[in-house]
């Protein structure tokens, strides 16, 4: 049902055009409208916060098909947003919703029955697009953020590898419209974590949408008399490109899979199953890109050519919400902690018992 | 376009109460055996270790029970085999026999061969080995030379195998054979032969690997003589059921792990500060997590009777790649600092050696390669 609903409106919304006018400034305005109608902006959050109470496995499907048809939607975050609000009772505003994952210079000081935010972040995605900011504290608590603040919220834009608008944000004493203690207090960096999965599925869209435009193309583009698909060293490249794309795909549905839902709120294996999925997915971007490239030939060198709106934002994903680097840091720490004899247990369990921690 | 998918599998609980029995059993029958052992990985053979296993029922757990089996589910059959493999059990000599022989036996010949042999493969007593490359047949499998020609007595068969891993320990082989001729279709005149590796005029002489260990062999057949029914299957359909049976030497977990001990021994040297090394140890810890769900994926597909030769020879080329960047992995991390004498040291040495073969054995990188392109709707 979600699926079908996605990939209907994406189909018939996103082209050409609209990608152009886009990265020319020009917010997507219809396309966002049509994405809150259908509900896809409230897919994770509960009903009785006027959600669908999806599950990740349920909303993948929305978020591939932000990479499968390169929509230009801060969707992921204001899902994740609206998802973290509906669990911990707070309202979900009207309106595209971006997240920060706070690092320690963040401060949340009480200011009456209020909250008052002190700190920056930078590579905020869509934070000039965006109305409202969750923002996932050091100090386990969540706050809502209006960043239409003048004189407390400075945000430098930014655009990324992929053309979307990102900022760097400073609060000065921000106000918080809301805030409450972090509602999944099992998982370590809500924000950062469920960001990665949901960058993950991106890319694993994005991935699938260049395999395919890649064997198509190998089949038509005919040199020395026969379609270049024909020759071996091609056909074991984009063999090659398959298997990253599957092994990125396995790993995000399990990723999703392992991700909380509304009703029961399990994240024992969250934790590793968004690292695991933001390394493997990271790393076949990498590869499928190149290959993808070097498959087009110049034609896909050109911005005319449509395949540099797939590769961009590839670039670009695998550095949202910590890039493959940083995730496999975070697991080679709980690997060698868990040492040979903990390492087996925990790939077969999903989690590292490190007694909390990673 | 057809894309090569594989969907995740979910345990069910039984199977991780069954996990926990082999946990407890590896801990018991193996504790003390040596790290410079287990680097061997599915390569280390020990009879006795096997016979251990049958009488625990963990070998041809899914076979039906008048075949000696368990008539278990390939999920839990797949969790015994990742246990066994993640610990470097000794498990190499019924392996061949218990992941594919057996089952063609079966498939094939349910009445006369299956019910005479069966059993004692289930029991652990019994092993095969694989016929198919020859002097002049690698990748290239439709030009076996072998022949079996048929007279009244039997088949007689004259010819060649070689690279036939545990041929010397083997009872029996299951020879890839010319039967007829190869005619307009290349895959024409080829059957499968059950041989007894005891007949008269069948030679086995060992061939030396790189690791200065003996696992493969020459077999040579000078007249050997084959009763009638232990032709398998159907005469000159060879092709089509050597085809059957790679999906099952190609799907599992054994095409990811093999390298596994040398992990284990870079993660008791490797230091948690050292970003050099949490980095690299994690990416292998996600390519493990990714490799194991593909793996799972296949029994999966396995299990709802969905045919995976694509998504087999997918996960063998993926999981080739991880195992053969193992040592490389450790060269960059522990080369030339690991501790003379250590296990690490050794681990590194052995597995250095023994990686080039894990895209060799059981269809090269490049014929897997072209499998997944033909997938892929190329050529």
């Amino acid at each position: 049902m979600i699926e079908q609903s996605a990939a209907r409106l994406f189909a018939q919304n996103v082209d050409r055009a609209l990608l152009e006018q886009f990265e020319a400034g020009t917010w997507p305005q219809k396309l966002w409208q049509l994405s809150a109608d259908q509900g896809l902006t409230l897919a994770l959050a509960s009903e009785s916060s006027g959600g669908i109470g999806a599950s990740w496995s349920e909303a993948y499907p929305i978020l591939r098909g932000l990479g499968y048809w390169q929509a230009p939607l801060p969707l992921a975050e204001t899902m994740i947003a609206a998802q973290l609000l509906s669990l911990a009772g707070l309202d979900v505003p009207e309106g595209p919703i971006t997240i920060i994952e706070a690092g320690r210079d963040t401060i949340a000081a009480a200011a009456g029955t209020g909250l008052r935010l002190t700190g920056s972040s930078v590579r905020v995605a869509w934070a000039g697009s965006c109305r409202w900011v969750l923002v996932s504290l050091t100090d386990g608590r969540i706050a809502l953020v209006d960043l239409h603040q003048p004189g407390t919220v400075h945000i430098t834009p930014r655009v990324n590898t992929a053309g979307e608008p990102s900022g760097d944000v400073r609060f000065e004493g921000a106000a918080c419209l809301a805030h409450a203690p972090n509602p999944l207090p099992a998982l370590q960096e809500p924000v950062r974590t469920l960001g990665a999965i949901a960058a993950s599925a991106m890319m694993v869209g994005a991935m699938e949408w260049l395999l395919e435009q890649s064997v198509q193309y190998a089949n038509d583009r005919v040199q020395f008399g026969r379609p270049i698909g024909k020759n071996q060293a091609i056909q074991q490249s984009l063999a090659l490109m398959a298997g990253e794309v599957a092994a990125a795909r396995v790993a995000t549905i399990v990723a999703c899979a392992d991700a909380p839902d509304t009703a029961t709120q399990d994240c024992t294996a969250t934790r590793f199953s968004a690292a695991v999925a933001k390394v493997r997915s990271g790393e076949a971007a990498t590869r499928a890109a190149s290959i993808a490239h070097q498959v087009h030939g110049a034609i896909g060198f050109t911005y005319e050519h449509s395949l540099n709106f797939a590769t961009r934002r590839l670039w670009a994903w695998r550095e949202a919400y910590g890039a493959d680097a940083w995730w496999a840091q975070r697991l080679g720490e709980a690997a060698i902690a868990a040492g040979s004899g903990g390492f087996w247990p925990a790939i077969t369990s999903r989690h590292f018992d490190t007694g909390g921690r990673s | 376009m057809q894309t090569v998918t594989i969907d995740p599998c979910t345990l069910p609980p039984a199977c991780e109460v069954l996990r926990t029995e082999v946990r407890t059993f590896i801990a018991e029958t193996l504790a003390g055996y040596p790290a410079a052992k287990r680097v061997r990985n599915w390569s280390g053979a020990d009879p006795a270790f096997s016979k251990r296993l049958g009488a625990r029922g963990w070998i041809g757990m899914t076979w039906p029970k008048r075949y000696g089996g368990h008539e278990r589910s390939l999920l839990e059959r797949y969790v015994v085999m990742e246990e066994m493999l993640a610990a470097g059990a000794p498990v190499g000599a019924h392996w061949v026999a218990e992941r594919q022989s057996a089952l063609l036996l079966m498939r094939l010949s349910p009445e006369v061969l299956a019910p005479r042999i069966v059993p004692s493969i289930a029991r652990g007593e019994t092993y095969f080995c694989i016929g198919m490359s020859e002097p002049d047949t690698g990748s290239d499998l439709a030009s076996v030379r072998t022949r079996a020609v048929h007279t009244e007595a039997g088949w007689v068969v004259n010819g060649r195998k070689v690279w036939t891993s545990g041929a010397h320990r083997a009872h029996y082989m299951i020879a890839l054979v010319r039967t007829g001729t190869q005619g307009e279709l290349r895959h024409a005149g080829l059957s499968q032969l059950l041989v007894d590796m005891k007949t008269p005029g069948l030679t086995v002489r060992p061939i030396i690997n790189q690791l200065g260990e003996h696992d493969f062999n020459e077999v040579t057949f000078d007249d050997v003589l084959v009763p009638h029914e232990h032709l398998i299957g159907v005469e000159g359909d060879g092709w089509s059921q050597v085809s059957g049976e790679l999906a099952f030497e190609r799907s599992g977990p054994e095409r990811y792990l093999s390298s596994s001990q040398l992990l284990l021994e870079m993660l008791d040297a490797a230091d948690t500060k050292e970003t050099r090394h949490t980095v690299a140890l994690g990416r292998i810890t996600a390519s493990y997590a990714t490799l194991r769900q593909m793996s799972l994926g296949v029994s999966g597909m396995l299990a709802r009777g969905e045919n995976p030769a694509l998504a087999a020879a997918l996960v063998k080329d993926q999981g080739a790649l991880v195992e053969q960047a193992m040592p490389d992995i450790a060269h960059d991390l522990f080369g030339g600092v690991a501790p003379p004498g250590s296990a690490l040291a050794h681990a590194l040495s052995y597995t250095a050696r023994a990686v080039p073969s894990f895209s060799l054995r059981g269809g090269t990188r490049e014929i897997l390669r072209g499998i997944i392109a033909k997938g892929l709707g190329l050529r």
